[in-house]
């Protein structure tokens, strides 16, 4: 299981994160909403130990490491087991798409080409796989940051809202992408702005949670009924106010 | 007499000049593109202690016109100093203070400005920091680096021709001698020109090829 543990983060005077406890579940998807601002992207940078958070712990798979650290401390992050996708994809610009999945697997070997084929075919990325990134669409440049990361067969996956800039056909597939992971156990993070999405991914999923986090605090949290049975106005609030965003 | 007879009649002169030329150049080269990228990365990590005063060096440099540089070396400075150095020597220290440190700040710029998500897409995948190294940040710091440099350094080529001036026999003051026995001045700086057209343009245009090709390679950012 991957925790974050009573996490608070500030930049200066300004508090993002207050007290923040979240947890991701192998095989499961947790879905962070929020307004912007709200601190989603620090929570998920923290979690994925990219940021220090400034007290709290969090755990993956019982390693534990607790905030804020030791003076002459370094932490070792069990990355690639917890890696993040993240919204601009960041695919390394001089590495075609097929280089760019390969780099991070070359000197590992536990993963064999049949793999790098699936692969291949489970994202549909035949047709631009020898390509640059600069010569994709972004929904293309999106599954390849996929496969980046489920190449390194990651027991944990954050996604720093990968659904912006995609078409309706791209977000359907993601949608079946993702699904296609949390049946092979990946316990995912996932942040967006889609309400529809977000709903359609937890529903009849058992185990799978939505937090929302407003102003830095999780304000509620729970399964899919959330989406309908809110307790708090503010949340009451978020979701009647995306009813242009489904 | 044609290009080709003034070529050949003064075929020693032309040569004798043309390795004093690519001497100096070389040395300049050499020079200022190893100081200068010794420089740039050390400002770019202590720029306290580099960063600062490497950069106040060049702009300090670059408020004075290069050939005012030249002369003082040449001149005052040695006078101060008591001292009669080799106008070669002198030329060839001056155009390397100078690359120095307009290499160092392309360097030191390449590297302040390099795109760090780049460096943490790679932890997250699990790169080693040499592999990291060696094929992310090297590779996209080197095609950010490739054009500007180029353009310097033929920059710098041309500002050898400055040299004459202190007495250096490269090969514009050889040029100008040969003239001053010949007077055919359209056949000889014609034939000056299309030598140092035939080494700048190329490398000119490679610099903007690389550069047309390689910042496309990055618009995804």
């Amino acid at each position: 299981m991957l925790a974050a543990i009573n996490i608070s983060k500030s930049y200066g005077r300004v508090h993002v994160l207050r007290d923040i406890s979240v947890s991701v579940h192998p095989g499961k998807i947790t879905v962070l909403l929020g307004p912007s601002g709200a601190g989603k992207t620090t929570l998920l940078k923290c979690m994925g130990l990219l940021e220090r958070s400034d007290c709290g712990t969090v755990r993956i798979d019982g390693k534990e490491f607790h905030f804020p650290v030791a003076e002459g401390h370094s932490m070792r992050p069990p990355w690639p087991e917890l890696t993040v996708v993240f919204q601009q994809h960041f695919l390394w610009p001089h590495l075609s798409i097929r280089q760019n999945i390969l780099l991070p697997v070359q000197h590992r070997t536990d993963l064999s080409l049949p793999r790098f084929h699936e692969l291949i075919d489970l994202f549909d990325m035949g047709d631009f796989i020898d390509r640059y990134p600069n010569e994709t669409s972004m929904g293309q440049r999106q599954r390849a940051a996929l496969a980046r990361a489920f190449v390194l067969n990651p027991k944990f996956l954050l996604l720093d809202e990968i659904t912006s800039a995609l078409d309706v056909e791209q977000i359907h597939n993601l949608f079946l992408h993702l699904a296609e992971m949390r049946k092979r156990g990946i316990g995912i993070l996932l942040i967006t702005h889609l309400l529809g999405f977000a709903r359609a991914l937890v529903e009849g999923a058992e185990g799978d949670e939505v937090v929302f986090l407003d102003n830095g605090v999780v304000i509620e949290k729970g399964g899919v009924e959330l989406f309908d049975n809110p307790h708090t106005e503010r949340l009451k609030k978020f979701i009647s106010g995306t009813r242009f965003n489904t | 007499m044609t290009i080709l007879q003034i070529l050949v009649t003064y075929r020693e002169a032309f040569l004798s000049g043309l390795i004093v030329t690519m001497k100096l150049v070389g040395i300049v080269w050499i020079l200022g593109i190893l100081f200068g990228i010794t420089v740039g990365i050390l400002a770019d990590r202590f720029p306290a202690l580099v960063g600062y005063p490497a950069f106040a060096i060049t702009f300090l440099l670059s408020g004075i016109p290069f050939l005012v540089l030249l002369f003082w070396a040449h001149f005052p400075l040695q006078s101060l100093l008591n001292v009669v150095i080799d106008p070669f020597i002198t030329a060839s220290w001056v155009l390397t203070l100078v690359n120095t440190f307009t290499v160092s700040e392309i360097v030191k710029n390449v590297l302040r400005d390099f795109p760090e998500q780049y460096v943490i897409a790679a932890k997250v995948c699990g790169l080693s920091s040499t592999t990291t190294l060696l094929h992310i940040k090297f590779p996209i710091t080197f095609r950010q680096l490739l054009p500007p440099l180029l353009t310097s350094q033929v920059n710098i080529l041309q500002a050898t021709l400055f040299a004459s001036l202190i007495s250096v026999n490269e090969l514009f003051r050889m040029a100008q001698s040969i003239n001053a026995v010949v007077y055919q001045p359209v056949a000889i700086y014609s034939a000056l020109a299309l030598f140092f057209l035939a080494i700048c343009l190329p490398l000119n245009g490679l610099a903007l090829w690389l550069k047309a090709r390689y910042s496309r390679n990055l618009s995804e950012r």
